[in-house]
């Protein structure tokens, strides 16, 4: 226990020194954008850091545990993702001039009203996904200090808003790359301990756990799930704010192809060494562990104690290097897409408001994180909504010529109201008229996006037919 | 500072793809040694 504490406090003192070193933000370009200087060693560590949240280590060692290799095939949907967006949309993306946000690139296509409604969806979604990685790190937390949830998630919270708010994106950036480091090393090296000293029986051990776990997972989950979680890992996280800013801040539109395309290609090998973690942990810890606690239950009992304070030091680090990516997307899309638009503001106050919208985000993360039902079931959520809400305004107008504003309002409008709508009658209906444990965002999210994409045609039409274009 | 963040990302990357080459290596052949 007094281990765990020293450890934990020693790893956030030294990365408050690395964040101290990276310098508070002196401009709003430097805060939200790093002055667009960022190289590809950085762009790279700090988009894996910032997709290697719990959901990307926790979560999947725990369905690694429970599926198998089922979910190195959904996970692969994401690397697909990744390598697609690098080689298609990113190098757009940073080609377009005085962009901040992804909201800033849909004004340029469309018009303001798209790029404040696109600015309100980015706050949004970047508070729901802040509010799943706070209560990740609250648990985390929790299990160290033996505190009660809500102090836990506020401390949490508390130390990542703080090198956030006064360093903005380059301090967000070298922390993350700093504790990509420290996880990327670490994990695989408890795989390999777990492997080398406490699995009886080898590889053909693991190979048969696989292969059960697989056609366990398989059994339990039907197709038309399997398809839908394929659509939300494929097209959920696309281009969300964090990964944005990082395209947009990228030294050159090569470094923001080239960024994405390794950062696809090293999430191959991570969900591998992930789900191998949980394959491992089905000889080691029983059967019925809850999904969020086989990576914590695995380690604790297998690892001796100083190895378990290291691991704590690993989730705090793949916590807070989502988080902080976060709160600094949410606060730069603020103050450029939905206050910039309306308030004209000097450097200087535009810098004051978005350290002061990363702290209100941060505060509304922290409440939130009660009532986020399981890690990656609140992902799916804020996946579920951000495809269809986003990604057909944002993809189609990168890519024609005259996109109309009118198709990008109905688009966004039409996909977060069928994303939330239909999520509520599917809850409705599995908890009080057909009871059923169903994982409801992957039967959501094709609906919703098609809605999206029927809108964006129905308000491209529309505004043709009427200016004749 | 920038220089060892850099290197010490190269390090943690290299350690992920050799153990995920190395997962993929034993489930082959643990596939090969069951058939």
């Amino acid at each position: 226990m007094v281990l765990s504490v020293a450890v934990v406090l020693a790893y956030v003192v030294l990365l408050t020194f690395v964040a101290v070193r990276a310098r508070a933000a002196r401009e709003f370009e430097e805060f939200s954008l790093a002055k667009r200087a960022l190289p590809l060693a950085l762009v790279f560590g700090s988009l894996a850091a910032t997709y290697v949240g719990p959901a990307f280590s926790i979560g999947f060692v725990g369905r690694g545990f429970n599926s198998g290799l089922l979910f190195l095939g959904i996970g692969l949907a994401y690397s697909i993702q990744n390598i697609l967006v690098g080689l298609f949309v990113a190098p757009r993306l940073r080609h377009l001039k005085g962009c901040h946000t992804l909201g800033d690139a849909i004004g340029q296509k469309y018009d303001q009203k798209c790029q404040v409604l696109a600015g309100i969806i980015s706050v949004g979604l970047c508070a729901g996904f802040a509010a799943v990685m706070a209560k990740a790190g609250g648990g985390v937390l929790r299990d160290v200090f033996g505190l009660p949830l809500w102090s836990s998630v506020f401390i949490v919270v508390a130390v990542t808003a703080l090198y956030t708010t006064f360093g903005g994106l380059r301090a967000s950036v070298i922390t993350d790359a700093f504790q990509f480091s420290s996880f990327a090393i670490l994990l695989p090296i408890t795989l390999l301990f777990v492997l080398a000293f406490h699995l009886k029986g080898g590889a053909a051990t693991f190979t048969s756990q696989a292969s059960a776990a697989t056609t366990n997972g398989l059994s339990v989950t039907s197709p038309i799930e399997i398809i839908g979680l394929l659509a939300a890992f494929l097209l959920g996280e696309t281009l969300i704010p964090p990964y944005a800013n990082r395209a947009l801040a990228s030294k050159t539109t090569r470094v923001s192809r080239n960024g994405f395309i390794l950062a696809g290609l090293f999430s191959v090998f991570w969900f591998m060494v992930m789900i191998a973690l949980g394959i491992t942990a089905r000889s080691i810890i029983p059967a019925d562990t809850g999904e969020d606690f086989v990576l914590l239950n695995m380690v604790k009992s297998t690892v001796p104690a100083g190895g378990y304070a290291l691991l704590l030091v690993v989730l705090v680090s793949v916590v807070m290097s989502s988080l902080d990516s976060l709160l600094n997307a949410g606060a730069v899309a603020f103050t450029q897409d939905i206050l910039k638009p309306f308030v004209k503001l000097p450097d200087t106050s535009a810098l004051n408001v978005g350290r002061a919208a990363t702290i209100v985000i941060a505060l509304v993360a922290a409440a939130g994180a009660v009532a986020v039902p399981s890690i990656i079931g609140g992902l799916l959520i804020c996946y579920t909504i951000w495809a269809p809400a986003i990604l057909p305004t944002l993809i189609i107008g990168l890519w024609i010529k005259r996109p109309h504003p009118l198709a990008g309002i109905l688009s966004m409008g039409v996909g977060t109201v069928v994303a939330i709508t239909l999520w509520i009658i599917l809850w409705l209906i599995f908890k009080f008229v057909y009871p059923a444990n169903v994982e409801i965002p992957p039967l959501i999210i094709i609906p919703a996006l098609g809605a999206a994409l029927l809108a964006y045609a129905l308000g491209h039409w529309i505004q043709r037919s009427k200016s004749g274009v | 500072m920038k220089s060892l963040i850099i290197i010490l990302v190269i390090i943690g990357a290299l350690i992920v793809i050799a153990s995920g080459v190395w997962v993929a290596i034993t489930l082959i052949t643990g596939n090969r040694h069951e058939k």
